[in-house]
């Protein structure tokens, strides 16, 4: 892949690459890991006996938690490329950038061995390997692949995992509850949130659940809360089913939550907007996974013991949302190390719990048996930020209130399309700012996806 | 004799009095209509200042932020970040090797085409000229894909020759077309009576015509390095790893962890290359200007 791996072009920076690769192939242990046992595994199983030696490229992420990143590349991708006889080089950039470099790397044909972004991107996959081999070997070692990442990572029609996530992100709401209590609600419900909007904003704390084109966590919120009203974006057999009554009435009902309850700049948010917005201390409530709470913490802002952490509110519908994230790999087709990239993220996912923990809880494994919940609930349970056992709920949220991208369908092409124009964002904001009713943001929105669903279904992906 | 010298002295300073009035009606109403532009052009530039010396835990404090400090500020505790926890340094040398060589290119090249347009090709030259600065409006939006191929072709992906390769291609249309305008401005009896008295052509361009064209060469010195230092597609998609990186991309993609930016950082970072390019951009303002407009009457 890069120039700098091959030593015709380098430019003579890599004396310990030359070592290692000299060093010889090595004998490499049998290990056994014990499922959810949190033992270290790096030895080859499935992989035995075939030789692993020389370079592996990823790109990854700028994780919010910077242990993550300093325990990912300096010990676990040292540890596991020693043992394997790779050099592991792993690269970061910030997550808005991740899919202007696939595109790229896609388009030259020339690129990383491994490729990571926070969503499903199922429209490669035409140019990417199966990555059946790793789920099957995982599954051997820590038990079956979680719902979630299975829904988002397999292509029914093809049969194929067109990537493999390594971890999901519960996604919570975040509120300030020396706020909330001073008016006497909670957002326990959608009609606690429209109830406490105009009061929330006459005291100077609007709510802040985002409706900008530019902003993942928008698209997140905005999608969850269809859902909590019983509205989809696509059905099991992945038909367009966004024009209901009940899209219309979710349109109406946050309409009304952003007239006397939010302020304009939701229209402008990028990710960072709702972040800034709750550590402003002007927030009173935003959608985010726990970045938003870790950072108080770290910074030590005043009200950081205030923020509290609850599931999506119910609607008529239940409560259920999307995860904010997924952390999703995928082995290019011209990638120059496929054995040793396909052990690698066999052997990250099977030793999860170190990932765990070095993310502060934010990565939750998306196979459950690599870290079990009743061992996250026990880790969760020692962090000494208050209230004490906040973090407790996200385990609930992550069992009971998360799902899949294309709920009830599956993650696909066309559902990846959809999000990455914003879509449900756009068809809020519309309506939010009076630029068209709810039923003509709906009748738009619908014929915009039934487009790129018909163009998907062509190319035969759905 | 007193009385004259009393009213000289009263003239001389009556005649001040005039010509203070003078100046401030001329002056006055220029300083009236720019001094706000110039105060909302700079704010910008001072809440860099304010937030590059605050305390990050300042950064959400409305009631401080962006006008002044609190309590726990100034504070060096971002640049120390930025200079021992990143590969900002890197960053730096990186931009300085690639501008030098760029505008190094960019002279050599543009020079003689910028000339030759002007002086020799008539009036093919004058659409030629028009031509090449066309391709200097192609986004690089539209191109870093291609690009990427290329530069993956010639082995040169993760190096920053990627971009000394790349970045002439829209240096080079640009100063070409502005030198050429500006070479059309130098009397043409100038290098015929260099010519009648021997001079080849190559000695009148570097004993003549160059000299008298330090304004247009400084204007392309200055703005093809403002070029490279501001770009910010290709540098992206060339480099990924970190110690490669150029200005640009670095403190973008280094320096915001998920949805967190580094505020304090990444001020620090964005102030250290504006220093220089605004003291360059004052100390040859006039030539800079003399350059840009040089072609502009012809």
């Amino acid at each position: 892949m890069s120039s700098s791996d091959d030593p015709a072009r380098r430019e003579g920076r890599y004396d310990r690459r030359e070592l290692i690769r000299k060093a010889g192939a090595g004998a490499v242990s049998v290990g056994v890991a014990g499922s959810g046992l949190g033992q270290a595994f790096y030895g080859p199983l499935r992989f035995k006996g075939r030789w692993l030696k020389g370079d592996l490229s990823l790109i990854t992420w700028v994780h919010f938690v910077p242990a993550f990143d300093t325990w990912f590349d300096k010990t676990w991708a040292v540890q596991w490329g020693q043992k394997n006889d790779v050099d592991v080089k792993i690269d970061h950039i910030l997550n808005t950038l991740l899919t202007a470099r696939s595109t790229a790397e896609v388009a030259a044909k020339s690129g990383h061995d491994i490729f990571f972004n926070l969503s499903p991107q199922a429209q490669f996959e035409d140019d990417v390997i199966s990555h059946n081999e790793i789920v099957q070997e995982v599954q051997r070692k820590v038990g079956k692949i979680g719902r979630i990442a299975h829904k988002a990572t397999y292509n029914p029609k093809t049969k194929k995992y067109f990537a493999f996530s390594d971890n999901y992100v519960p996604d919570p709401v975040i509120w300030r509850h020396d706020i909330w209590n001073a008016i006497g609600l909670s957002p326990n419900n959608w009609d606690n949130v429209r109830k406490a909007a105009p009061k929330l904003k006459a005291a100077g704390h609007p709510i802040g659940i985002g409706q900008s084109a530019n902003d993942v966590d928008s698209n997140m919120a905005l999608m969850s809360f269809l859902m909590c009203f019983g509205s989809f974006i696509q059905d099991q057999k992945h038909r367009v089913t966004i024009k209901s009554k009940r899209t219309v009435e979710a349109l109406k009902f946050m309409a009304d939550i952003y007239q006397r309850g939010e302020t304009d700049e939701i229209f402008g948010w990028d990710p960072s907007g709702n972040n800034n917005f709750i550590y402003s201390g002007k927030g009173s409530m935003i959608f985010n996974a726990i970045s938003a709470t870790r950072t108080p913490e770290d910074r030590g802002l005043p009200f950081a013991n205030d923020l509290w952490i609850w599931p999506i509110p119910k609607g008529p519908h239940g409560r259920m949302a999307y995860e904010h994230v997924m952390g999703c790999w995928w082995i290019w087709k011209f990638a120059k190390n496929k054995a040793a990239a396909k052990k690698f993220l066999a052997d990250l996912e099977i030793n999860y719990r170190d990932a765990f923990m070095a993310s502060k809880f934010y990565n939750f494994p998306s196979f459950p048996g690599a870290m079990s919940f009743s061992r996250i609930r026990k880790a969760v349970a020692s962090d000494k930020h208050r209230p004490l056992g906040k973090y407790g709920i996200l385990t609930t949220i992550a069992q009971k209130y998360t799902t899949n991208p294309g709920h009830p369908g599956y993650a696909n092409a066309a559902f990846g399309e959809m999000f990455n124009k914003s879509i449900i964002p756009k068809m809020f904001a519309e309506v939010s700012q009076k630029k068209m009713t709810p039923q003509e943001a709906v009748n738009a929105a619908d014929r915009e996806l039934k487009q790129i669903y018909a163009k998907w279904r062509k190319l035969k992906k759905i | 004799m007193l009385a004259t010298q009393k009213l000289d002295s009263i003239t001389g300073r009556g005649t001040d009095v005039e010509a203070f009035g003078r100046a401030l009606r001329e002056k006055g109403l220029s300083y009236l209509i720019v001094g706000p532009f110039a105060i909302l052009l700079a704010f910008p530039f001072y809440v860099m200042v304010i937030t590059a010396f605050k305390d990050q835990t300042e950064f959400y404090n409305p009631d401080i932020t962006p006008y002044w400090f609190g309590k726990d500020s100034p504070t060096w505790h971002n640049a120390s970040f930025l200079f021992h926890n990143t590969d900002y340094p890197k960053w730096l040398a990186n931009t300085a090797i690639v501008g030098l060589c760029v505008v190094g290119i960019t002279l050599v090249l543009a020079l003689p085409a910028g000339y030759a347009l002007a002086r020799l090709a008539g009036r093919v030259g004058q659409g030629l000229g028009v031509g090449i600065f066309l391709t200097y409006l192609v986004p690089p939006t539209l191109l870093f894909i291609p690009f990427f191929w290329v530069i993956n072709q010639v082995h040169l992906q993760n190096s920053i020759w990627s971009l000394v390769l790349v970045y002439p291609s829209f240096t080079v249309p640009f100063s070409t077309w502005l030198l050429m305008g500006f070479f059309k401005t130098i009397p043409q009896e100038l290098e015929d009576a260099a010519l009648v008295d021997g001079a080849s052509r190559v000695k009148t361009l570097t004993r003549i015509i160059f000299p008298i064209s330090i304004p247009g060469i400084l204007t392309v010195v200055i703005f093809s390095f403002s070029l490279v230092v501001n770009e910010f597609v290709y540098a992206f998609t060339f480099i990924s790893p970190s110690e490669h990186k150029m200005l640009s991309p670095g403190v973008y993609t280094d320096l915001i962890r998920g949805d967190l930016p580094e505020w304090g950082t990444i001020m620090v970072a964005a102030l250290i290359p504006s220093i220089p390019l605004a003291l360059l951009y004052n100390t040859f303002l006039d030539r800079f200007i003399a350059g840009f407009t040089g072609g502009a009457f012809r």
